[in-house]
């Protein structure tokens, strides 16, 4: 029974995606477009309200329901809290920006809502995991729904070739993963991460097998988070998916890798940590370095955002690099990924307000005079790239700060100072998004507008987060520190 | 009467003009009104700061302190010290210039946008000069950036986005250079769990900073403000930016936000960092007389009314970094008194240039002449800040300056001595009257022009805009010491604490 109890968000999670299945059969078209969105909302605010707790910090109730269920296949824990929250408030986002856009592109809105839950509900099951197997099962059931997302627009033909990259190469990681899963059973007899880091407490890197796992579980996991250069399939999949899931493709399974970057890397394979800390510091530079500068040259904002989110990839690599500063290395991923979940998920939601051909998101052009056709859109987007740029006083800005300190901490002072500049470069291809919107009037041939009520209230509310986060961090901070605890004590 | 948390309150009455910006954002009038009125109070709040200041003490006051993030030992830390008390007033002052002067008539297009730009940059602005934690300086520093970058993109000239984004770009890299710099101080200022920001905390423990770790990290700092003030040559964003803001940009960019750099040196640079102020010294003693120079040479030649006037202040700002960095009494008073003089007189010069602008709708000074026909009242008031920019003794511009040549002639250190450098920076000043009277000559006299016959003289509004500007020039100008009385004994530790590393005080 406390198994069950364990669990319950998942469930919640999963009942919800049952029943957005089952009145999707049942609903008219019409009615499934009002009624499956209400059903969803209240679905994930039930999960984040559970009775166990996953309230901002850990209260008793949390406290109680911490601890290993189901055998020590699944271990629920504060970091565990904190990602199953994050997932939530992600899922309900990527629902609450959809309504008007799939309405307008006749995208069946039962398959867009369940597979949005599924992959939810993956995420959160990466989280629970404590073994190799129940984080391989939660990796793929958290992209293969989001292979479903990308390519839901059967008759578009960049929606499909964004299914198929992303199938294809996501497959070709999976498999990769799952051969550095074995190699490193077969090194350490046990597929538990606690086993898992006893074993190498001992042995270390001493032999080659080890040196084979671990690379390739880092290129495996390297590739769900699109770290450069693993990161080819990252532009072509955001750019062809439909726009409200690329919002949510774009934060989630990145945030999902990182939890498992976490959890494997960090935790299980901690012991290495000195070994692999140095090649992820130089991953982190080039990840960051050539998603900006690639994003500087774009001139479709949907690809801009698509390379500028490997590049913040990078950012928060390099907090993971900074492993031997301790808690406050994880409190900084936890902060980033956070951070990064609200602001590029709105960034890529305020396209929606622009009716376009296909699915490929606007082009600089397409934008001018933005803030004049739709002022709120227009300052919800500019405060999101701010945001993005890393500019005071937003959430952004906190995360980059909190980023920098355990970098520096850890010794890498000329990451710390790439990482500086490259926030420059990232500074130029956001602002100019801002030029666009704010500097330049429309043109007559502007593509149209659709305002959407819903949009622009669950624009509005992460907008405002976005800034108060930036103004008082203090409970996301501390939250993020308890979280990051059991993983970097 | 005494008003408590006025630090508090002065970075939040402009938020409070927001939300009626907002509401009533259709009505030209009412956004004007709110605008006016909002900045008017915190003028007035700011006055009523310098009046609780008690004269005479060197430490921090009015100080208000609260957790931000404990876990961090980063704290909300305000206070004022002689230096800082008379930049609050000056900033609330032009802010209030300016928004007076645009609800003229400047701004005609989405004046509520514009409007809440400068309330926002007010808080800024005023948060840089009462800050005294690292943290939340570097964030009202920062907060300064996207406003400014909005009025000169949106309300601008021509070219006005290839300079809004130079002007950002050069900023911010010198300010993330700085929070590198800022992360660096955080973690070398004591073992976990007991790090902190705050300055007064920081400089009780400035004495663990190698002095190679303070090379590097003064040049952090320093490349922030170097780029904002700007010293050569970071300078090139300046012509631009100015050139291409609208007049109240113009004011607020020339007037404010280049103190923030000098006033960045004087507060965090040279206390914290004294070694590596003694090693950087010598770099930035020749950058500034060169700036001093070639702002004045470059001004010379220009052919452009605005670009003149943003050059000039190049060689001005050049006067601040010497007189800062010769690091002897005389140098920082008269440094502290040019960044004061300096937002007061270009202040106003880049108001007429404007003001002229707007009826001629010229700006290249060959188009111009002859002006002083007509408008016998914008002639007077132009005149006097032109004498007083160019250092006329008996205005405000000449008591700064003189100090800081004074105070160079009297630096002994590296390289060449104070006699080499005290001269070059006097011949900048001689420039000045070159450039400047050869200006107001061509722009103002010679044979009256039919088509500039009916154009009006200063508008009442325009009067009261100047007039403060123009009785503070001559009144710190004749009557100084009350200024150098506030001043003196807040620079005095300053310079003590960056002449001897060794120094331990404690602040509040």
């Amino acid at each position: 029974m406390n198994d069950i109890v364990a669990i319950t968000p998942e469930l919640f999670v999963l009942l919800t995606a049952g029943a957005v299945i089952v009145a999707d059969a049942l609903l008219s078209r019409a009615a499934a477009r009002t009624w499956l969105p209400i059903i969803v909302t209240v679905g994930l605010l039930a999960a984040l309200f559970a009775p166990n707790g996953l309230a901002p910090y850990p209260s008793q109730a949390a406290l109680r329901s911490y601890g290993v269920f189901f055998g020590g296949f699944v271990q629920v824990d504060a970091f565990t809290n904190f990602f199953r929250a994050l997932f939530i408030i992600l899922a309900l986002f990527g629902t609450l920006v959809a309504p008007t856009y799939l309405a307008r592109k006749q995208v069946p809105a039962g398959e867009y809502y369940a597979t949005l839950l599924f992959s939810s509900l993956g995420a959160m099951t990466i989280t629970l995991a404590t073994d190799l197997i129940t984080l391989f099962v939660g990796l793929e059931l958290m992209t293969i729904p989001v292979y479903v997302l990308a390519g839901i627009q059967r008759r578009d033909r960049f929606s499909n070739e964004a299914a198929l990259k992303y199938f294809l190469l996501g497959a070709f990681s999976s498999a990769l993963l799952v051969y550095g899963f074995a190699w490193l059973f077969g090194i350490t007899g046990s597929t538990r991460y606690s086993d898992i880091a006893n074993v190498l407490r001992t042995t270390g890197l001493a032999n080659g097998q080890t040196i084979i796992a671990l690379s390739l579980i880092t290129v495996g996991l390297g590739f769900k988070a699109a770290v450069v250069p693993f990161h080819q399939w990252t532009p072509d999949a955001y750019d062809g998916a439909p726009t409200p899931a690329t919002a949510f493709m774009s934060v989630a399974p990145k945030a999902a890798a990182f939890a498992a970057i976490l959890r494997v890397l960090v935790s299980a394979m901690g012991p290495l940590a000195v070994d692999w800390s140095a090649v992820f510091a130089a991953l982190a530079a080039i990840t960051m370095t050539t998603g900006n500068v690639v994003a500087l040259v774009q001139t479709n904002t949907k690809r801009m955002l698509a390379y500028s989110s490997i590049a913040h990839t990078g950012y928060i690599l390099a907090a993971v690099a900074a492993v031997s500063a301790g808690t406050a290395s994880g409190a900084a991923v936890l902060f980033y990924v956070f951070a990064y979940g609200l602001m590029n998920l709105g960034a890529f939601a305020c396209l929606l307000y622009i009716d376009l051909e296909g699915t490929r998101g606007a082009t600089l052009d397409e934008l001018n005079g933005f803030s004049r056709r739709e002022p709120f859109g227009a300052l919800a987007f500019a405060v999101f790239l701010i945001s993005l740029t890393g500019i005071p006083p937003t959430v952004g800005f906190v995360a980059k700060f909190l980023v920098i300190q355990p970098v520096l901490d850890a010794g890498y002072v000329w990451l710390a100072v790439v990482l500086a500049l490259n926030a420059v470069l990232a500074a130029f291809y956001y602002l100019r998004v801002v030029v666009h919107m704010y500097m330049y009037d429309a043109e007559s041939g502007a593509p149209a507008l659709i305002p959407s009520r819903l949009l622009s209230l669950s624009l509005g509310i992460s907008a405002l987060a976005v800034v108060l986060l930036g103004i008082v961090p203090n409970t996301l901070y501390q939250w993020a520190l308890g979280a990051a605890a059991p993983i970097l004590p | 009467m005494t008003i408590d948390h006025v630090l508090t309150l002065l970075l939040v009455v402009p938020a409070f003009g927001l939300l009626p910006l907002y509401l009533y954002r259709s009505d030209p009038r009412a956004v004007k009104q709110v605008a006016v009125v909002t900045t008017l109070v915190e003028l007035v709040l700011s006055l009523a700061m310098v009046a609780q200041f008690k004269v005479g003490e060197a430490d921090f006051q009015l100080v208000e302190k609260a957790a931000w993030l404990p876990s961090l030992g980063i704290r909300y830390l305000v206070g004022v010290d002689g230096v800082s008390v008379l930049l609050v007033p000056m900033t609330t002052l032009l802010t209030f210039i300016s928004v007076l002067y645009s609800s003229g008539g400047a701004i005609k297009d989405r004046i509520a946008s514009f409007m809440a730009a400068f309330l926002i940059l007010e808080i800024g602005m005023v948060g840089v000069f009462v800050s005294l934690d690292l943290f939340l300086f570097y964030v009202m520093f920062e907060l300064m950036l996207v406003p400014m970058y909005l009025i000169i993109g949106i309300w601008g000239g021509t070219r006005r986005i290839y300079a809004t984004l130079k002007f950002v770009i050069f900023t911010l890299a010198g300010s993330l250079v700085m929070l590198v710099g800022i992360v660096a101080v955080w973690l070398a200022s004591g073992p976990e769990g007991s790090r902190t920001l705050s300055l007064p905390d920081l400089l009780l423990v400035r004495d663990r900073f190698p002095a190679e770790f303070q090379f590097w990290v003064f040049l952090a700092f320093g490349l922030a403000f170097a780029i904002k003030l700007p010293m050569f040559p970071f300078h090139t964003w300046l012509p631009d930016a100015h050139v291409e803001a609208p007049t109240a940009g113009s004011i607020i960019l020339a007037g404010v936000l280049l103190k923030a750099g000098g006033y960045g040196f004087l507060r965090f640079a040279l206390p914290l960092f004294p070694t590596g102020t003694q090693l950087w010294l010598p770099v930035i003693i020749v950058l500034s007389v060169i700036a001093i120079l070639y702002g004045a040479a470059v001004s010379t030649v220009q052919k452009d009314l605005k670009k003149l006037v943003a050059y000039s202040s190049v060689a001005h700002m050049g006067f601040v970094t010497l007189g800062i960095f010769v690091l002897n009494p005389q140098g920082a008073v008269g440094a502290v008194l040019q960044m004061l003089n300096h937002g007061f007189v270009t202040g106003a010069l880049f108001l007429f240039v404007g003001i002229q602008y707007e009826r001629t709708h010229r700006r290249v000074i060959a188009d111009l002449g002859g002006l002083a026909n007509h408008w016998p009242l914008y002639t007077t008031f132009f005149g006097v800040f032109v004498l007083a920019s160019l250092g006329l003794p008996g205005l405000n511009g000449f008591v700064g300056e003189f100090l800081v040549i004074v105070g160079t002639f009297q630096f002994g250190g590296v390289p060449l001595g104070g006699l080499f450098w005290g001269p070059l920076a006097a011949i900048g000043v001689i420039l000045a009257a070159v450039y400047l009277l050869w200006m107001f000559g061509r722009v103002m006299y010679g044979p009256a022009r039919e088509h500039y016959a009916m154009l009006p003289d200063l508008s009442p509004i325009e009067v009261v805009c100047a007039l403060p500007l123009l009785l503070l020039t001559v009144a710190l100008g004749v009557f100084p010491q009350p200024a150098i009385a506030i001043i003196q004994p807040s620079l005095d530790r300053i310079l003590r604490l960056a002449l001897d590393p060794t120094w331990q005080v404690a602040v509040r």
